[in-house]
């Protein structure tokens, strides 16, 4: 069991050393911990010797067995998937016919399907506000697919979730990136005992992720390049294109990814987690199949969701080719790897 | 005039800003002025008021007028509005042969409130200062003013009475009445007088 | 009619050294005083005005010092007795006026009386006024004790009109806020005509231009005018001996100092063995009286507070005179036998004379000095200043730390001088990170706004307050405007110069002897500068932070955010609830992971307590004044508040 200290720690081993992703999972429990566009920022100090902060933030030390025992009831193996059930290609099926998605649509399908079937009573999603993401507590189904589309800006979604919690929601569902659903299977082995802790989530979701970026530089970086007020997409076209692609109404602007790369915050670089493992379903993007998602399915729940969705029409399968699979576990690899030597590099 | 018991008399009055000690060593100083006394008031007030204690130093005597401060251990009567500031006191003025009279409603400081200091048991001050005085006595003054006058600042005249009850000063009621009466507004002569008597009568 | 008015002469009154000052003015039948609100000082002005119409006085909060000086010295070129009052700060604002003052010379007899606070029981300096005496060439004086204060005011009207030159009088906070019996003098029925005469010669200094020009001629005059004064001096009544006539120690003492000295040699039971001399005309040093005294005893105490002043002064003397009466050994500050900082005290005379007789002096005995010691550190908490209960301070500067630290690039407050001044401290949330004099706040500001093209991306933050930005604020915004300088000043708008007594400045319609005033509107000024403006009641938190960091979002130029809402000791509050709280015990958090006592550990009211038998906060109902801002802190809505019919 790693040990849990408090929010000192945290600013310590954390902040000050500008590791935070900005998952929110330290937010929306206390008065302390607040985020304001895309940055979290302690309000005062908290002397407190061990706290749910420190316990639910990825960025500090984790545990993997427990994790695993507690959301997949089996042993760590540290695969550069996690451990899974099984991998298909995915996307929306005809019940989403109405609606356009950046990739496969399979995400907004599934959580469609949750709420309208009362898996869950609420789902803490990313939506926008122009191209800012807000997290934001979704309970009608039909306002699913206003949130969905890739936001490349980090963002504290998990502060949702706390704040869910206080407002009295006890199945919601979650849809994050690997960093927050870390922070959310660390919340739920109630790291403090309490007594009357009880896990409200019913559902998570993650989403493929190799780096987020810093809300704050991005939106800087953006307005000094294009009226931000008139974006109406955002791409990272598959490699070898090494641009990022914004498009507005009048034009369309490619930028370096290099130039980029500069603004993903730095506690990307420690991230052993591509695929996010610590979830009921992961969905990415099928690179060799445009219009389709790679969807994993980790869970005994996550995969009665997917049979259901199939079986309403709100999603459709696909086979996902062995080749694909070894491409996916060597990019989970990479990624496990350079964290791992980051890790070192800072330690040192 | 009245002779003193000693002379200079060296009282002090104590409590937090906002409490009325001002007020208190005032009506206390025109009282014995009145009398023919000289009489010196030595006060801090001003940012010590946020907050911060407030001391009062008052010299009483029949030959001639004193610094507005006393030295240390020079005291001989301690009133305190608040009881750990009669220990405060005591620290710097007190003596074997002083006296205490204190009103026993504690005033908590931010470094209380906030948990970085410990306020002690009222048992433990009592005792505290029985070893630093010859007599001491305390009256709830502040819980007496807030049920039976509505408003805890009549506190402060509740230990002028009490004062007077003790005998260590001359000081009479009628004094109070003439005093108050020039400082007051006439409808508020009534409720002082009213907090004068109370005070008295809490000293056996 | 008060006190102060009484015309019974002979009688006897205990007042406060600042009434006795009073008093001595309206003695001397002054016409006109005016100054600006600054602890000790400020209950001379207030007790004028409360009398203004039965003295027939012009009393007046003026905008600052300099200007007050200006005002007071336009009524003694009318040939109308005049005095401007200060504190020892006011006295630097004032002084490039004072300086040409002292050089153009005055007519009707003009006083600044200036109120030092040694030991900066309400200041954040112990500056010494004294030196401005010796740096612009004036006559000083100062009272050593209550009865002084009255008639060495009244006495130097003529001296002040003798010499045509100002005069200055200076207390210290423990003359002016301390009381002792004075017996009055007669108060005259003076014909207070007003006119300013101007077309004689121009070097004629009655009827000519009243300017400290040509410098070379008005220095040399005015160097004149102050021999005349030490002439004065040589036999005034106002410095006293006591004591034998050849004793073994000389104290030379003034000012509050001479109580202290008193009660030293009382203590020791040493008035056969010491002298005292007080000086009442402490510069220029009347040399003659000097002489005499120094000849007395080869060893001198010199008695004062802070820096050395008269310890210099008579050093020089002694050392001029020293063929005449020989050599002195001197225990002062040089030598360390009293200190040169913080106030002094009866038993800083007492332990340094007692060495020096020889006496074997112990204040307190021994063990109850450790028993006492031991008891108030484990009996007496300290007490840390704090903003009143209901005090709008506290609500925005809880508002303002909020935003800034959200912000997240390390934003700070240039403080300001008032209550405010506090928020160096946890009870502001240690969001002040420089303070220093009035309206230096918006001056350092302007100063930090410009350092974007040296890479400062810390948001920089002014305070002020309503009075505080008349005093010295405008000019400073003034810069910062027109340099484009990148800041937020947040006004804090409660209605009147609170720190120093709740008194009126130009923002208010009510002047100082309560009559109207036209009432200068700080959104308006802000705006015609061209500062984006906005307004919040600081009480709301929600508006007031979304508003701040809308302000915060504009990067060009200076924003200022105006957050008014009335001071919570103004008589229009002082002792009225708003909302009676109340503590749901069972929704308190408290010491748990999710609030760790937000409202004491961290918002500190004193209204607001730790009941330590229930582990949850509790309303001390004594002291709460029923702003209702805790409710809106407590993350459990734990606080509730109701209005009061």
């Amino acid at each position: 069991m790693t040990q849990i200290l408090g929010s000192k720690e945290l600013m310590a081993q954390v902040r000050n050393k500008d590791l935070c992703t900005a998952c929110g999972g330290c937010v929306g429990l206390c008065p302390y911990h607040k985020a304001y566009k895309g940055k979290i920022a302690m309000t005062f100090d908290c002397d407190m010797a061990e706290g749910r902060c420190y316990a639910h933030c990825p960025k500090t030390e984790t545990d993997f067995e427990a994790l695993s025992q507690r959301l997949f009831e089996s042993e760590y193996k540290g695969t550069p998937l996690g451990t899974y059930r099984r991998i298909t290609a995915a996307k929306a099926g005809p019940k989403m016919a109405g609606d356009r998605f950046q990739n496969g649509g399979t995400v907004s399908a599934l959580m469609t399907l949750a709420l309208e079937n009362s898996l869950i009573d609420a789902a803490v999603l990313t939506g926008k506000d122009g191209i800012v993401p807000e997290p934001k507590i979704v309970t009608e189904a039909a306002d699913v697919v206003k949130c969905a589309s890739t936001k490349y800006m980090a963002a504290p979604t998990v502060a949702c979730l706390n704040e869910g919690a206080g407002q009295g929601y006890t199945n919601m569902g979650i849809v994050g990136t690997p960093c927050q659903l870390t922070a959310v299977a660390q919340m739920r082995l109630n790291p403090l005992n309490k007594a009357d802790f009880k896990d409200i989530t019913a559902l998570t979701v993650g989403i493929f992720c190799t780096w987020a970026l810093d809300t704050r530089k991005f939106l800087d970086f953006l307005k000094q390049r294009v009226d931000t007020q008139k974006i109406t997409s955002m791409d990272v076209p598959p490699p070898p294109a090494e641009i990022f692609v914004v498009k507005t109404a009048d034009e369309t602007i490619e930028i370096p990814l290099d130039e980029i790369r500069a603004m993903v915050p730095n506690g990307c670089s420690i991230c052993p987690d591509m695929t996010a493992e610590w979830s009921d379903l992961s969905v990415g993007a099928f690179e060799g199949k445009p219009g389709w998602n790679v969807l994993v399915v980790r869970t005994e729940k996550g995969g009665k969701l997917v049979d259901q969705a199939v079986e309403a029409g709100y999603l459709v399968l696909d086979d996902f080719p062995e080749e694909s699979l070894q491409h996916l576990n060597l990019g989970a690899g990479n990624k496990k790897k350079r964290a791992q030597e980051n890790a070192e590099r800072m330690d040192s | 005039m009245q002779k003193l018991s000693v002379d200079p008399f060296n009282l002090i009055i104590t409590g937090v800003g906002g409490q009325g000690n001002v007020m208190a060593s005032r009506v206390l100083g025109n009282m014995l002025s009145k009398n023919g006394y000289f009489v010196s008031i030595g006060e801090t007030f001003g940012a010590s008021q946020r907050g911060g204690s407030v001391m009062s130093h008052l010299r009483i005597s029949c030959e001639s007028s004193f610094s507005p401060q006393i030295a240390k251990g020079q005291g001989h009567m301690v009133v305190a509005l608040e009881p750990t500031e009669a220990l405060r006191v005591l620290g710097n003025y007190g003596n074997p042969q002083i006296n205490v009279l204190c009103n026993t409603r504690p005033i908590h400081s931010v470094g209380v409130i906030s948990g970085e200091q410990k306020y002690p048991e009222l048992e433990e001050i009592k005792e505290m200062i029985a070893k630093l005085s010859q007599n001491a006595w305390y009256i709830d003054a502040t819980d007496k003013a807030l049920s039976l006058m509505k408003n805890p600042i009549f506190g402060n005249i509740m230990l002028v009475g009490a004062l007077a009850a003790t005998a260590v000063l001359p000081l009479n009621k009628d004094d109070f009445e003439t005093t108050i009466t020039q400082t007051m507004p006439a409808d508020k002569v009534a409720l002082n007088m009213q907090a004068f008597e109370m005070g008295g009568k809490m000293i056996d | 009619m008060t006190i102060l008015t009484q015309k019974e002469k002979g009688a006897r009154h205990l007042l406060m050294g600042n009434e006795a000052i009073a008093r001595g003015a309206l003695e001397a039948g002054v016409a006109v005083a005016a100054g600006y609100p600054g602890t000790p000082s400020s209950e001379i002005i207030e007790n004028l005005a409360k009398v203004s119409d039965e003295a027939n006085l012009y009393v007046e909060w003026s905008i600052n010092e300099k200007v007050a000086m200006e005002v007071a010295a336009a009524a003694s070129f009318a040939e109308l007795r005049s005095i401007c009052v200060l504190k020892q700060n006011g006295l630097n604002v004032a002084s490039d006026f004072l300086l040409h003052l002292a050089g153009s010379g005055t007519r009707g007899g003009m006083l600044v009386i200036a109120c030092d606070d040694p030991g900066a029981l309400s200041s954040i300096n112990e500056g010494d006024t004294r030196h401005f005496a010796r740096l612009l060439e004036i006559p000083l004086l100062e009272p050593g004790d209550f009865q002084e204060a009255k008639d060495m005011t009244k006495w130097a009207f003529e001296l002040s009109e003798m010499m045509q030159n100002v005069v200055m009088v200076r207390s210290v906070t423990r003359l002016s806020h301390a009381s002792g019996n004075v017996v009055f003098g007669e108060l005259p029925e003076v014909e207070k005509k007003a006119r300013f005469r101007h077309e004689g010669f121009f070097l004629d200094p009655n009827e000519g231009v009243v300017t400290s020009s040509p410098v070379f001629y008005k220095h040399e005059l005015q160097q004149k005018k102050l021999a005349k004064a030490v002439e004065a001096f040589e036999d005034s009544p106002f410095n006293t001996y006591s004591g034998p006539e050849n004793p073994e120690v000389l104290i030379i003492t003034s000012s509050a100092c001479n109580l202290y000295s008193r009660e030293a040699i009382h203590i020791l039971e040493a008035k056969d063995r010491v002298g005292l001399l007080k000086l009442g005309t402490t510069w220029p040093l009347p040399p003659k009286l000097l002489e005499k005294y120094l000849s007395k005893t080869d060893k001198i105490l010199i008695v004062e507070e802070v820096i050395p002043f008269l310890e210099e002064n008579v050093k020089i003397l002694a050392m001029e005179l020293a063929p005449k009466i020989g050599i002195k050994t001197f225990y002062a500050k040089r030598d360390g036998s009293i200190p040169a900082f913080n106030e002094m005290n009866p038993d800083l005379v007492i332990n340094p004379l007692a060495k020096i007789l020889g006496i074997d002096y112990e204040a307190m005995p021994a063990e109850y000095v450790a028993q006492s010691q031991d008891f108030t550190t484990t009996g007496a908490p300290a007490r840390d200043l704090t903003f009143c209960p209901g005090c709008p301070h506290r609500a925005s500067f809880w508002s303002i730390n909020h935003v800034l630290k959200l912000d997240n690039n390390q934003g700070f407050v240039c403080g300001d001088i008032g209550c405010y001044s506090m928020a160096m401290l946890p009870t502001g949330f240690s969001t002040a990170k420089t303070m220093h004099a009035m309206g230096s706040g918006t001056g350092v500001a302007s100063g930090f706004g410009k350092l974007g093209k040296f890479g400062m991306e810390q948001p920089a933050v002014a305070v002020c307050g309503d009075s505080t930005f008349f005093h010295a604020v405008i000019p400073a915004l003034a810069n910062a405007v027109h340099h484009k300088s990148d800041i937020t000043l947040i006004v804090l708008d409660n209605s009147g110069t609170a720190m120093t007594g709740f008194q009126p400045h130009p923002g208010l319609k009510v002047d100082a002897q309560g009559k109207e005033a036209l009432d200068l509107d700080i959104q308006a000024i802000c705006e015609s500068m061209g500062a984006k403006v906005d307004i919040s009641d600081p009480f709301e938190f929600e508006q007031t932070q979304q508003k701040l960091f809308d302000l915060l979002e504009l990067k060009d130029g200076v924003k200022v955010l105006i957050l008014r809402q009335i001071c919570a000791l103004s008589p229009e509050k002082k002792g009225k609830k708003k909302y009676e709280m109340a503590i749901d015990e069972t929704a308190c958090m408290g010491e748990n992971c999710g609030c760790n006592r937000l409202c004491t550990r961290i918002l500190r009211c004193p209204g607001l307590i730790w009941d330590k038998e229930k582990n949850t906060s509790k309303i001390d109902e004594a002291i709460c004044a029923g702003c209702g801002v805790c409710a809106s802190v407590c993350p459990e809505g734990a606080i509730s508040r109701k209005e009061v019919a």
